[in-house]
């Protein structure tokens, strides 16, 4: 990490998106319960403390997402990225947790660092992180079993890497949408929402 | 040969006609001669020949008739001949056209003949098919009724099983009865629970009071180690207690001492004091003269300073004695001072008047300079004008000059006359020069006089444009004036326009806002531009493995009970053959497990009945054996072996066997070895008094007496 305590470079931007991604990602995966809580550990990071997961399989997929859109920040190429979580019966999409990334594109032509310092930027992604968490409170019980997908919304013009392929945006029927927080390390802006199925009830 | 056949047919005819006409007269003639032959006979006869004749004639007319109507026929057989000709020849034509038909006809038998064949091929086919399919449904039906067979034995083994369900429920009735009597049992047991447990309350309730017992008792010996303790600082105390008056003499020794150091002690805090004053008079004392020090090397320096006053007044001269005369000095300088200061403003004044009026002469120079520019172009003209005319006038005098000598030569050959031609002609060229020169002239001055025309005409353009633009100007005016009133409807609608397109604008705008707000809810929904944009994921995300496993254990669960349908269809058929060659292992169903249950708690109270059941008997036998004095053994079914107290030996025993019904109670001795020593009380009271008990308590008192005697 490139980490300088005055400013942050494109590349020092890309790693914090990405590990703000890999946290949230399990964060999310924790508080919908779509993996047994048995199977995460507690972590301290952004002066909170974080589920991680202890699941190999899980891990591996995650890494391996992260790398990938770790590149692809960098390039400034990524326009979102959507965690999916689809009901294992029906093959419904009950949620949608979407994260849109601005890419500034200038900086990659110019390589100075922008004034932003880390702490300013772990601190809006701790109030993000404290938004997903809280907002078990309102969103659906997720009553069956359920899995995740994680789309990641690319230019057109993207070489689509091995083992990865095109999909649907696989949105929801009826859906009710929550803004969230943002975050921004001045290179990369990143807007968080979260869509769900409406309920019969409401 | 046609009318040979014809003659023929005739002469039949006529045969036949003879025969039917005699055959009658011979009936009605046979019929009369059965009446009266002989008087008629004779009439008869003569009739006959009369008619015979007339017959004859008849016959005669009838064969003129007949060759008449031979004639007639013949002519008819003509005509006929020629009729049936014609009709041969149609009848041959219908023929040639029936042999075509008949052709055709063949065609068509031929080809329905084929028909036929495929047509029987085809039947056959089917035959064959049929054939098939009827011993499908042979089979089909030997299958059902195989079926029905299965069936009914099915439905036998059903019957069996029915059967046994209903004796197993008879056992559990049954069973459900032995509970009842063993839960009756076991009530009886818990009453003695109950009292046992009373008797445990009571040991407890004793127990409890004997460890309180046992704490007082705890409690006791601690207090005696205190009092033990307590014993020991009463001895220390009484040996201190021995040594307080050497004590209080120490204290008074000190306190004296302390007397003593008290007065020591103020005395030295007053010198203290005394010491501290002189220290900081010392101190001031120093301080004073470190600051006389200072003093004097500061009048040192101003002793100097006064001195250098002095000499400056001495060098320039002045009366400066005392600083009022360096004052009054300065006052004057600084009078000196305002005074060129004033001087210098005034300069400075008039420099920026000057300068002024410099500013403003460099234009005028600048004009002059131009003017002057001008002029010497001017004169520069002048210059080339008087060039160019002193040229001319070279030229002239020259030309002049020339013609002069001309002239000259002239006068001379006037005299000559000898030089007339060439003079002539000199003068032609002159003259022609001369023109030429007057041409160029005309021509120079229409140029000029062109010139001068084109620059009226420019005049005149000028001054229209002019008189042009001072319409215009005025028009403005007009303009300005006029448009006040005019442009007041033209305002107006374009105001109402104005407004029209600020409205339509609004509703544009808030047209934009809704699909603006319609984008984002999209864009919150994940919508997506395609021509922009693409959505990617990892082929092996946890979504598709998790449907994958899903769809494979379905297939599982799919297959397991495909093979558990058959497992039970195979019951079905098999009925009772629970053997299976497949291991597969039905988990047992809920209720088996129940059952399985009771029956391990029913087999453990049985268990615990038992043992109870073999305690209490226990104890029946023994409290028999003590209160009567005998064992009773049951050896075999029915047979009681009494063995008593006092017996000699441990084989000597009474044999009962009981006889009739159970219950009743009606007892037989069996002979044994002990038995036929006791004949005579078997005698008396089993044959006489027909009583064991009495027998038994005979034999009890034979045998201690035997034994006591002993």
């Amino acid at each position: 990490m490139s980490k300088t305590l005055k400013g942050i470079t494109l590349k020092g931007s890309a790693e914090l998106v990405a590990e703000f991604f890999s946290f949230g990602i399990n964060s999310i995966l924790y508080q919908r319960g779509i993996y047994p809580a048995e199977t995460f550990t507690r972590v301290t990071q952004y002066d909170m403390s974080l589920q991680l997961t202890t699941d190999t399989k899980l891990k591996n997929y995650l890494t391996n997402v992260i790398t990938q859109l770790k590149e692809w920040l960098f390039d400034c190429t990524v326009q979102k990225l959507v965690v999916v979580i689809t009901c294992l019966e029906t093959n419904e999409v009950l949620e949608r947790w979407q994260f849109d990334i601005e890419c500034d594109k200038t900086s990659k032509e110019s390589s100075a660092p922008r004034e932003k310092s880390i702490k300013a930027i772990q601190e809006e992604i701790r109030s993000v992180i404290r938004q997903i968490t809280a907002t078990v409170t309102f969103l659906p019980l997720l009553e069956t079993a359920c899995a995740f997908d994680l789309l990641i919304y690319t230019d057109k013009d993207l070489e689509v890497p091995e083992q990865w392929e095109e999909s649907g945006p696989q949105l929801i029927d009826q859906s009710e949408e929550v803004r969230l927080r943002s975050f921004t390390t001045s290179i990369h802006k990143v807007n968080s929402m979260v869509a769900y199925k409406r309920t019969d009830s409401m | 040969m046609d009318d040979m056949e014809d003659d023929t047919t005739i002469i039949s005819t006529l045969r036949s006609f003879n025969s039917l006409i005699s055959c009658p007269d011979r009936s009605v003639l046979e019929a009369e001669s059965s009446y009266g032959r002989s008087d008629l006979q004779k009439l008869y006869t003569k009739r006959v020949e009369m008619e015979e004749a007339a017959s004859r004639i008849r016959s005669h007319t009838s064969l003129l008739q007949l060759t008449q109507e031979k004639q007639q026929m013949e002519l008819s057989h003509k005509r006929a001949r020629i009729e049936l000709e014609k009709e041969a020849n149609s009848s041959s034509r219908d023929l040639q056209r029936e042999v075509d038909r008949n052709r055709d006809f063949l065609m068509k038998i031929k080809r329905l003949d084929e028909r036929e064949e495929k047509a029987n091929q085809a039947l056959r086919e089917q035959i064959e098919k049929n054939k098939t399919l009827k011993r499908n449904i042979e089979e089909l039906q030997k299958k059902a009724n195989e079926k029905d067979l299965k069936l009914a034995e099915g439905e036998q083994t059903i019957g069996e099983l029915k059967d046994e369900t209903r004796r197993l429920n008879q056992q559990i009735q049954i069973q459900e009865s032995k509970f009842s009597t063993q839960n009756l049992e076991i009530q009886a047991l818990q009453e003695q629970l109950d009292v046992q447990n009373q008797k445990y309350q009571n040991v407890q309730s004793s127990q409890s009071t004997s460890t309180e017992s046992e704490l007082k008792i705890k409690e006791l010996e601690r207090r005696l180690a205190l009092q033990e303790q307590d014993s020991v600082i009463v001895k220390n105390m009484k040996s201190e207690v021995a040594r307080l008056p050497e004590m209080e003499r120490e204290i008074k020794r000190l306190r004296e001492e302390n007397t003593f150091l008290r007065e020591t002690k103020e005395n030295s805090s007053l010198l203290k004091e005394e010491t501290e004053g002189l220290r900081r008079k010392l101190e001031r004392m120093e301080r004073v003269i470190e600051e006389k020090l200072k003093l004097e090397l500061e009048k040192e320096k101003l002793e100097h300073e006064l001195q250098a006053w002095e000499n400056i007044g001495q060098v320039t001269g002045l009366n400066i004695r005392k600083p009022e005369d360096l004052s009054r000095e300065v006052i004057q300088i600084q009078q000196r001072e305002l005074t060129l200061k004033q001087q210098n403003y005034t300069v400075n004044s008039s420099i920026r008047s000057v300068e002024k009026a410099r500013a403003e002469l460099i234009p005028e120079i600048s004009q002059l300079r131009a003017k002057a520019q001008e002029e010497q172009k001017k004169r520069e003209n002048q210059d080339s004008l008087v060039r160019r005319l002193q040229k001319r006038v070279l030229l002239l005098t020259k030309e002049r000059d020339g013609m002069r000598a001309i002239l000259s030569s002239y006068d001379s050959e006037l005299v000559v006359s000898e030089y007339s031609p060439q003079l002539t002609l000199r003068v032609k060229e002159a003259e022609d020069m001369l023109q030429k020169v007057q041409a160029h002239n005309a021509e120079m001055e229409i140029q000029l006089s062109k010139a001068q025309e084109e620059a009226g005409t420019f005049k005149l353009q000028a001054q229209m444009v002019a008189a042009e633009l001072e319409d215009l100007r005025e028009q403005l005016k007009s303009n300005t004036e006029t448009s006040t009133l005019a442009t007041a409807e033209e305002n107006a609608t374009l105001r109402q326009k104005i407004e029209e397109l600020e409205a339509e604008r609004q509703r544009l705008e808030e047209q934009n806002n809704i699909l603006e707000m319609r984008l984002e809810r999209h864009n919150l929904q994940g919508d997506y531009d395609p021509v922009k944009t693409k959505v990617i994921h990892l082929q092996m995300n946890p979504t598709s493995i998790a449907k994958q496993q899903r769809a494979e254990e379905v297939e599982q669960l799919r297959a397991e009970c495909q093979r558990l349908r058959d497992r039970l269809r195979k019951m079905e058929a098999g009925g009772a053959m629970s053997t299976d060659d497949t291991t597969l292992i039905i988990p047992p169903s809920q209720e088996i497990l129940d059952l399985r249950k009771q029956l391990e708690s029913a087999e453990l109270k049985n268990q615990r009945l038992k043992e109870v059941f073999q305690k209490k008997i226990q104890e029946f036998r023994t409290a028999c054996y003590v209160l009567t004095g005998y064992q009773i053994d049951i050896t075999v079914e029915n047979q009681y072996r009494l063995t008593s107290v006092y017996a000699e030996h441990m084989e000597d025993s009474l044999l009962f066997k009981s006889t009739g019904p159970v219950g009743t109670g009606s007892m037989q001795l069996l002979e044994t070895d002990f038995s036929r020593t006791l004949t005579g009380l078997v005698d008396l009271h089993l044959f006489h008094q027909k009583s064991i008990p009495v027998f038994l308590s005979a034999v009890t008192i034979e045998l201690f007496s035997r034994q006591t005697v002993s």
